[in-house]
Formats: structure tokens, C-alpha cells, sequence
């Protein structure tokens, strides 16, 4: 860095100087903070007030008759659980075939020099730029021509492959900070490429790949579009889009229910969340993923 | 480094095998149904407010089932509001894997659909169905294609007219029943009810392309076809464009809209602002009148979606007048859904089968009245049990006389759309009527070239 | 030695064809499929033909495609460069001198609206910019009387629920970026005199200058391609005034069958993403020689 060169000669004055002007910043910081905070939380509240609430409106009040009706009308199979199983399903399997391909992928270009690592590696940078929403009418067509339309699987690996260059990408970098030492060893007793990423690389970078799968889940989660356009069959949408479904028939009429359903749907990423966020510190690994 | 040779087959098969397994589920991951056993696949619209057909489907797979053994009815209810179920449609019929074998049409997107080949003709399966003849002939022609061929079968049809709520325009000193001659009868009243109550809307008409093909059935095509021009010349084969009548009905729409007589353009643009007529607004007594379908009952009625003990007395029907009182005094449009047959179906003697089924006597008059259609059928029309259902059953089919079909035509879609865009425009205070009717213009002469198009 | 060599390759392989089908393939497709009448629906459905540059020819006689590139370029500039980014970088900022307490429970509510599944975080934002919604009841609170902003400022209720969903992501770099900042330098320039001003335009920018970079680039790609919010939050209206590139496609492709007009809007757009993706790739590139 070359900023530590700036370093002034702290004397006894300018350490009182530097702590009062220091608090005087804090105070003024904080309650910057806790006003922009609470800019943040307000769209929040009317979601938390409305779900409890079984006359809720679009306005934001504190329920009279708090209860937890709403819940209960939106907990039927076909409403929440079968969507939500079908989430999973497509999340979780997103996030396998993303961590087992960007695994494969970032081995070799983690652990051998070859003229060909550059290019990938900034190809799949390059990956991560497309607009997805834009592809979606060709991918459309492909899915047709290929008649993979309204299949899980092909949308599975469809998702996989937007979210695999992001995922590549972290991988490679978690895996760079696995000592090549360790393998050394491994393969003077004899074992395989492969048996060296299994037994010594993968467990040393375990949490690694967890920030990978939750990163790569918690995006599949979320997706509205790439399931709206080609999953068609009602028993196959996830709960992203019943719950666009539900809100366009019962728009004008079943707020609170909309909000408890939107609930119930989050609940589950922000949890995986707060376990990643706890586990890697605050800023969910992006420095490393992001900056290269 | 160092490293064991022997290791890069190991490595090598494992990823094969790898890669062999990814190719396998991207490649034929539709999961292949057992073909042993035949499947029929019936795609059809459910929604909160919509579950007549449901009903109906129910019971045919149930009977179809039993009549027919080894054939599994796979019924797929797509939860989505018209235009939704429009794109699902379209999107699962481009492929033969997903293609239905019986689904539920909208009579305007039937030739379009057999001009990309998803439907299948009918003709020679019609022959043989000994209730075809039972059938109306209007309601034979709604399935009609370019060539001549029947391509789809009609649930039931329906009509448009006012529907008003006799107690608020009692209190606003309107006589009854009201029956308006002209457009500013309309206007007369409507003003009058505002004097009377601001609160009260007075009259709506849907604008926009919130409402989508609403804004076009059941507001602007009432002005349009009432006024001296029309939307397609038939007999011609060609567009209007350039006439008085269509910046006649923009500027009714606007005064409508200007005075306050209608909702707030902000709530017109609202998708789900019909749901508010039914659901809130009439029943509330908040709105005087609106022009909405014949199915209109089906909200209301016992099991609707927005159940009103005592609809019967406070509502009625008045006829749609025409913009001076030309003859023949009324106008009233008329659509309507359809089940047909994909063109893509590996078993369409059975998927034929199940349409009958789903559309044979007792199946139609349910559904008739449920969905309060006006029945396509003459044996089902002459059932005390469906004259009876609601007390507007002889009120919207009077208006048969009256009322106009839209050009059914391919590029029909998008030209309604066109039209959407203009009376969005116009409310929304973006363009003036004539401007919004300019730039209609323009859009259909892009859209069918110069030498479909007629001045008028 | 050269067939050894391309064997430690081999695992790079399922990768390549993954990307290769579904990332490059739909690419190819879509500049093709611009260049044809391929469509949902009537004759051109079962038999697209060739009709060279007519679509695109189209796109600028037509008036809603220079509106929505218009609209995109608002949208990406208002929401992005300026809201996400300067909000996440002042959030950042102010966190490196508040109480530990707050800024851990402030960045929790701002990356709750990032986190949400986007569905969930539109009709959130729905509901708040509705006329009867929580903004205009607070604008209540202090005496104003509130417009209804999905109708009569439609851009202006997105850009600020993007800016509000996405501003995590700028802070969470900001705040990684500012952590590698040694603190006496900015406490050394305290002790100089120099304002808070002349320091952060000084000494702190240019020190996470490439961070700030690199996050320009991504958020614009991100905001580029922005659909979901829209479309739950106005559908791209009224009238248009709030479709951007990506709801135009989806309209022209899915709602009026219209795929060939559909993709020469979309290839558009990709091309647009490959313009800031290789401008993004560079600026890395840069960084590590």
C-alpha cells in the first residue's frame, strides 16, 4: 500500500484532538445510519404488519385484530408446500450441478500454469456480464428446439449455467488459498489427481464451497423469470411464480395473505444467509469473489 | 512435479462419465410418460373467480376415465388471467412434447393458431358426433378457419350490455328501467348521478391495456361498432383506418374519463380493476354502471367468487346504444372460448373423444350456468333448468340481434392491442383523440402493409 | 506430453459444454432469430422466414424502442451509478465511524432488501409506492399530500426501489474495500486540518478507486437486466413510460408472439452487456498485471 508512507507523527495534543472530533463524527454517523436504516426498513414493515393483519390494505397500520388467519389460508399444499418443495428442488439442484462443475473446472486451472487458464478464466468474467433477462427469448426458443421446455432438469442446468461463471470464479479463487504442499504429499503416497481434490483440497476449502452452494441457492431461490417462462406445467412452478399467480388473481382482494406467503418464501434464504454472513463475516466473501 | 500415469485413465473415466451424465439429463430430461398406458394432456385457465370449467373438467375425466380404460387424463389448470394463459398457451404449443391435446382457445386466436398449424381440423370427427347438429349455427362458425375447415368447438358464447345498480340511480332521480338512446343520454345520466352523489362512479368504461382484451370487448368496440365506421371491413378484407368514428369513440372515452364520470385513469390501468367492479364497487353501491358481459351473473350468483344475495333485484341490463340512435338502435359484441384439439396430439381419436365429453349435454349445461353462458347448444338453450338460472338469461340473448364478432383474423391480436394502446393514451391525457387515432393508424398500416388497409 | 497436458484439461470440459449450450448457443440463436419473423402464433409460427434487417429497421422507426433504450439508460444511470452506488459508498463510509452496534444492525436492514427473493422485494415495493401505500403515509405524517407514484412517476418508483434493493451490494464492497484502508491515513489527514470532504476526494477515493470500478461495472450490468420489479411494480406503464429494453422484449415476444422483433430488442440489450462486460474485464486486467 503505498498510503502507509502518509503516517504523521502522533503527539500527545493530536491523539485528544483526534478522540473528541472522533466522537463528535460517531454521533453524527450514527444518526445517519439509523435514518437510513429506517428508509431501508420501511417498505419492510407493511410486508410484517399486513401478514398478521387479516384486514390489511396497502396502507401500513398496526393490525386491530392481529391473528395469524392469513398464515393459515396460505398453507395448503397446493398453495405453499408443493411450490415451495418445487423451489427446493430446483435451488438445491442448481447449487449441486454449479458446485460439482465449478469444482471440476477450477481444479486445473487452480493447480497447473497453461497457456489456456487466461482466456477461460476472463471468458467466464466476461459470462457473468450477460443480461440473462435478455437471453430469455432465445433461450425460449432453444428450450423448444430442443424440447427440453417444462423439463426441471433442463432448467436446472440452465440456471446452473447463469449463475456457473460467477461460481467458477469464487471457486478458483477459494481453491487458490489451498497450499499446494498438501497435495504434494498426497500424491507421494500414491494417490490420483482426483483422490487429492477429494480427500485433501475439498475438506480444506469446505467452507468455500458451502458460500458457493448458499450463494448459488439463494440466487436459484429468488429467480422469477427463468421459471415463468420455461416451466409451463402448474405442479412444476416453484414458489416464485405462484406467488406472481396468486397475487394476479387475488390481487385486489387478499393482501395480508400475499404478505404471510411472501414470508413464508423468504424465510428460508434469509436464514441461509445470516449462517453464511455469520460464518464468513459480514461481507459474504464478495472482496474475494468479486475483485478477483 | 510428479505424477502416476495410471492415475490420468482413472481420472479420465470419472469425468467422462461425468460429462456422459450431463449430456444424458440435458438431452432427454422431458421425462418420457409412459407411453404403454395413454395420457391425455387438457390444458385449460382456473383462477379464484374462474372455476366453472374446472368444475367441468373434473367431471369428464372422471366419466372419461371410467368409459375408457388404460387412459390416464392428465388435467393441467393454468392459474393466470387471460392474457397470461394466452402466452402459456402459445408457449407450450410450439413444442410437441408440451403441446396439449385438448385446451381451452379464445374464439379471436383460433385462426391464428391454425395458421401455425396447433389445431387440429375437426371435419371428419365432427361427422361422426351425432350432437354437432345440435349446435347453433353461429356457434359452428366460431370454429371455423381460413380453408373452411372446423378447427375448434365452442364452450358457449356471450353478449355485452350496460349493467346497472337500479337503487343508486334510483336515488339519483333516474327513471326506470333506463334504457339510453344515444351516447349523450349516457353522458346526461351519468352527470346527473354525480350531481347527485360525487362519490358514486357513475359510468365506467374499461381504457387501457391493463384490462387488455376487456378494453376492447367490453368499452370500445361497443363505441366503435356503434358509430358509422367499423374496426374490419369484411367484405373487403381490409382495416379501416382514417375514420371519424374510431376519434369519436377516443373523445367519448375521454370525456368519460376527464369529467370523472369513470374510475381514475390510475385504477383503469390496474389489471385487476374488474375485480373491484365485481367484487366492490356494485355490490357497494359505489358504482352506478358499467358495460360488462353476460357472464356477469357468474360473480354473483351462489358459489361466484363474489357472492351478492339480492343481485337480482338491485341490477339490471340495458342495451348498449349505438352513438346517435342509427339503427339498429343497439350494439352488443359477442366471444366466447372454445376447446379444441392439438395439432401435435398422438392420440387425437381419443383427445376428440374427451372433447365431446367435456362438451356433451349435461357437461354444457352445467357449465352454462355456472360461467352464465349463453348456451351454443339448442337442446341445452331450451332447458327450463338453464332459462331459469338467472333472471338475465333472456336480457343478453336478446342482444344476439345486436351484436358484431371481431375480425378473426391472425394479425387480429396485435391490431387490438393497437387499439389498447389508444384509448391508454387518450385517458391517461398523453394524446389528443385525433393524434392517439393518427398514430392507431400509422400502427396498422405498419403492421398489415398499405394494401390491407381502407380509408373510411 | 502435449496429450497429458490437455488431459489435466479435461475436468474444465463439462463447463465448456455447459456454457457453450446455454450461455453462447442462446447468443448465436438470438442474433439469428433477429433476422427472421419467427413468431407465437399464425403462419410465421410453423414456417419463419428470412426478412433480413426489417426488425431492426423497425426498432427505429418505431417509437417505443429509442423510448425504452431512453428509459434504460435513465433507469440504469439514476438507479445504479448514482443511487446504489453513491448511497452504498456513503453507508460504507459512515459505518467505518459509527458504533459497531449500529452499523451491523443498519447493514442488516439494507441487505434484507437484497437478500428477499425479487418477487417478494416488488410487491413490497408495490405496496409501498401505491397511493395508499406507506410512502404517502408518511409524506401524510409531515403534511404532504402524496401523488400516486406508480401512475404519475412511474421512473421514479423504480429507480428508487432498485436503489433500495440493491444498495447492499455496493455497500458490501465499499465496506470491504474501506477496510484495507489503513486507518492513520485517514486520521493523519484529520490531524492536518483537512476536511471530511477534501479527505474522502483526496485520499480515500483514489485508494478504492479500482474497487469502485469494478463495482460501476457490475451494477450496471445487473441493473441492465432488471425485470422482475418492473414488471410486478407497473408492468412497464402507463403508456409505456416505464418499459425498459428487457420488458419491451419480453412484451413484444411473449405477449404479442412477435419472437423475431422480440429478439432484435434483446440482441440489443446483449450487446449492450458485452459492450460493459469487456470494458469490465479490461478494468480487471488492469488491475492485476
Amino acid at each position: 500500500m503505498t498510503g502507509s508512507r502518509l503516517r504523521a507523527p502522533a503527539g500527545a495534543d493530536s491523539t485528544t484532538t483526534t478522540r473528541s472530533a472522533r466522537s463528535r463524527a460517531r454521533v453524527g454517523a450514527d444518526i445517519a445510519l439509523v435514518v437510513i436504516g429506517l428508509c431501508f426498513m420501511a417498505p419492510l414493515l407493511w410486508l410484517l404488519l399486513a401478514a398478521v393483519d387479516p384486514q390489511a390494505g396497502y396502507q401500513t397500520t398496526v393490525p386491530s385484530t392481529p391473528s395469524t388467519d392469513n398464515f393459515r389460508a396460505v398453507l395448503t399444499p397446493e398453495l405453499l408446500f408443493r411450490p415451495l418443495a418445487n423451489s427446493f428442488l430446483l435451488s438445491a439442484g442448481t447449487a449441486v450441478v454449479n458446485v460439482l462443475v465449478a469444482v471440476l473446472a477450477a481444479y486445473p486451472l487452480s493447480r497447473y500454469q497453461s497457456r489456456f487458464n487466461k482466456p477461460f478464466m476472463y471468458t467466464v468474467l466476461f459470462g457473468t456480464s450477460l443480461p440473462v433477462t435478455a437471453i430469455m427469448v432465445p433461450v425460449y426458443g432453444l428450450f423448444v428446439q430442443l424440447q427440453l421446455l417444462d423439463s426441471m432438469a433442463a432448467t436446472i442446468f440452465f440456471m446452473a449455467t447463469t449463475t456457473l461463471p460467477m461460481a467458477i470464479w469464487m471457486t478458483k479463487n477459494f481453491m487458490d488459498s489451498v497450499p499446494l504442499e498438501l497435495e504434494e504429499a498426497a500424491w507421494m503416497d500414491g494417490a490420483s489427481n482426483m483422490a487429492a481434490l477429494r480427500t485433501v483440497v475439498l475438506p480444506l476449502m469446505r467452507q468455500g464451497l458451502g458460500v458457493v452452494f448458499i450463494f448459488v441457492f439463494i440466487q436459484a431461490w429468488g429467480n422469477f423469470f427463468v421459471p415463468f417462462i420455461l416451466l409451463l406445467s402448474p405442479s412444476k412452478q416453484p414458489a416464485a411464480v405462484s406467488i406472481f399467480s396468486f397475487f394476479g388473481q387475488h390481487g385486489a382482494i387478499a393482501y395480508g395473505q400475499l404478505a404471510a406467503f411472501s414470508i413464508l418464501y423468504s424465510v428460508p434464504v434469509l436464514v441461509l444467509y445470516a449462517v453464511v454472513s455469520r460464518g464468513m463475516g459480514n461481507s459474504f466473501a464478495l472482496s474475494g469473489a468479486m475483485k478477483g | 512435479m510428479r505424477r502416476p500415469v495410471k492415475n490420468v485413465a482413472v481420472r479420465f473415466s470419472a469425468i467422462v462419465s461425468v460429462v456422459a451424465l450431463l449430456v444424458a439429463v440435458t438431452s432427454c430430461s422431458p421425462t418420457p410418460e409412459a407411453t404403454q398406458s395413454k395420457t391425455l394432456k387438457i390444458v385449460y385457465q382456473k383462477t379464484d373467480s374462474f372455476t366453472a370449467l374446472d368444475a367441468v373438467m373434473q367431471d369428464a375425466k372422471k366419466e372419461f376415465e371410467a368409459a375408457n380404460s388404460g387412459v390416464t387424463v392428465d388435467l393441467q389448470p393454468i392459474q393466470a388471467n387471460d392474457d397470461d394463459y394466452g402466452t402459456k398457451l402459445s408457449l407450450a404449443q410450439r413444442s410437441a412434447d408440451t403441446a396439449p391435446d385438448v385446451f381451452y382457445e379464445d374464439t379471436f386466436k383460433v385462426r391464428s393458431d391454425v395458421d401455425a398449424g396447433y389445431l387440429l381440423k375437426l371435419d371428419s370427427y365432427l361427422e361422426k358426433w351425432d350432437d354437432w347438429s345440435a349446435f347453433n349455427e353461429a356457434a359452428k362458425a366460431a370454429g371455423r378457419a381460413d380453408d373452411g375447415g372446423i378447427y375448434a368447438v365452442p364452450l358457449g358464447t356471450d353478449t355485452r350490455a350496460i349493467w346497472y345498480n337500479k337503487a343508486v340511480l334510483q336515488k339519483a332521480g333516474v327513471s326506470l328501467p333506463w334504457q339510453p338512446k344515444t351516447w349523450d343520454d349516457i353522458l346526461t345520466t351519468a352527470r346527473a348521478i354525480k350531481a347527485s352523489d360525487p362519490n358514486v362512479i357513475p359510468f365506467n368504461m374499461y381504457a387501457g391495456k391493463g384490462t387488455g382484451e376487456g378494453t376492447v370487448m367490453q368499452s370500445f368496440y361497443e363505441l366503435l361498432y356503434g358509430t358509422d365506421s367499423t374496426l374490419y371491413d369484411e367484405k373487403e378484407k381490409k382495416w379501416v383506418v382514417g375514420s371519424l368514428g374510431f376519434t369519436d369513440s377516443l373523445a367519448f372515452l375521454k370525456t368519460l374519463y376527464d369529467e370523472k364520470l369513470a374510475v381514475s385513469p390510475a385504477e383503469a390501468l390496474d389489471a385487476n380493476v374488474w375485480k373491484k367492479v365485481f367484487g366492490e364497487w356494485f355490490p357497494q353501491g359505489k358504482l352506478a354502471a358499467t358495460v360488462e358481459g353476460s357472464y356477469t351473473p357468474s360473480f354473483w350468483q351462489k358459489g361466484g367468487a363474489y357472492e351478492w344475495p339480492g343481485y337480482e333485484q338491485d341490477m339490471a341490463v340495458a342495451m348498449f346504444p349505438t352513438q346517435k340512435g342509427q339503427e339498429p338502435g343497439g350494439v352488443s359484441m359477442s366471444g366466447g372460448w372454445t376447446l379444441a384439439v392439438g395439432a401435435k396430439s398422438k392420440n387425437p381419436e381419443l383427445a376428440f373423444q374427451f372433447l365431446t365429453t367435456a362438451l356433451n349435454k349435461k357437461n354444457a349445461l352445467a357449465y352454462d350456468i355456472n360461467n352464465s353462458q349463453i348456451a351454443v347448444r339448442t337442446d341445452v338453450a331450451s332447458e327450463p333448468q338453464y332459462l331459469a338460472a338467472n333472471p338475465f338469461v333472456k336480457d343478453v340473448s336478446d342482444l344476439v340481434k345486436v351484436t358484431h364478432y371481431r375480425p378473426a383474423t391472425a394479425d387480429y391480436p396485435r391490431i387490438s392491442s393497437a387499439v389498447q394502446v389508444a384509448t391508454e393514451a387518450v385517458i391517461t391525457g398523453k394524446q389528443s383523440p385525433e393524434d392517439a387515432a393518427a398514430e392507431y393508424d400509422a400502427t396498422v398500416r405498419k403492421l398489415v402493409g398499405e394494401d390491407k388497409v381502407l380509408e373510411k | 506430453m502435449t496429450i497429458r497436458r490437455s488431459l489435466r484439461l479435461l475436468p474444465v470440459v463439462p463447463s465448456i459444454l455447459l456454457l457453450l449450450l446455454f450461455l453462447l448457443a442462446p447468443v448465436v440463436w438470438s442474433f439469428y432469430a433477429s433476422f427472421t419473423d419467427a413468431s407465437l402464433s399464425g403462419k410465421a409460427a410453423r414456417d419463419p422466414q428470412w426478412v433480413g434487417a426489417d426488425n431492426y429497421v423497425r426498432m427505429f422507426s418505431d417509437d417505443s424502442f429509442p423510448l425504452a433504450a431512453w428509459l434504460t439508460v435513465v433507469f440504469v444511470a439514476a438507479s445504479a451509478v448514482l443511487g446504489q452506488n453513491v448511497l452504498g459508498l456513503l453507508i460504507a463510509l459512515l459505518m467505518t465511524r459509527s458504533r459497531r452496534a449500529v452499523s451491523s444492525l443498519v447493514g442488516t436492514a439494507v441487505v434484507a432488501a437484497w437478500v428477499l427473493p425479487e418477487i417478494v422485494a416488488a410487491f413490497a415495493a408495490y405496496a409501498y409506492f401505491n397511493r395508499d401505500g406507506t410512502l404517502n403515509q408518511l409524506l401524510g405524517v409531515v403534511g404532504g399530500q402524496g401523488p400516486d407514484w406508480l401512475y404519475s412517476f412511474p421512473m421514479v418508483a423504480i429507480v428508487l426501489a432498485n436503489t433500495w434493493r440493491g444498495t447492499a451490494f455496493s455497500m458490501l464492497v465499499y465496506r470491504a474495500a474501506l477496510a484495507d484502508v489503513p486507518r492513520d491515513i485517514s486520521e493523519a489527514a484529520l490531524v492536518d486540518g483537512a476536511k471530511g470532504w477534501q479527505r474522502l476526494t483526496y485520499i480515500t477515493l483514489p485508494l478504492i478507486r479500482s474497487s469502485i470500478a469494478t463495482n460501476l461495472m457490475l451494477i450496471t450490468l445487473q441493473t441492465l437486466a432488471v425485470f422482475t420489479l418492473i414488471w410486478v411494480m407497473t408492468a412497464g406503464g402507463p403508456a409505456n413510460a416505464s418499459t425498459t429494453l428487457p420488458v419491451l422484449a419480453y412484451q413484444e415476444a411473449f405477449k404479442f408472439g412477435d419472437i423475431g422483433y422480440g429478439t432484435a430488442v434483446a440482441s440489443v440489450l446483449i450487446l449492450l452487456g458485452m459492450v460493459f462486460g469487456a470494458v469490465y474485464v479490461r478494468l480487471l486486467r488492469e488491475q492485476r498485471p
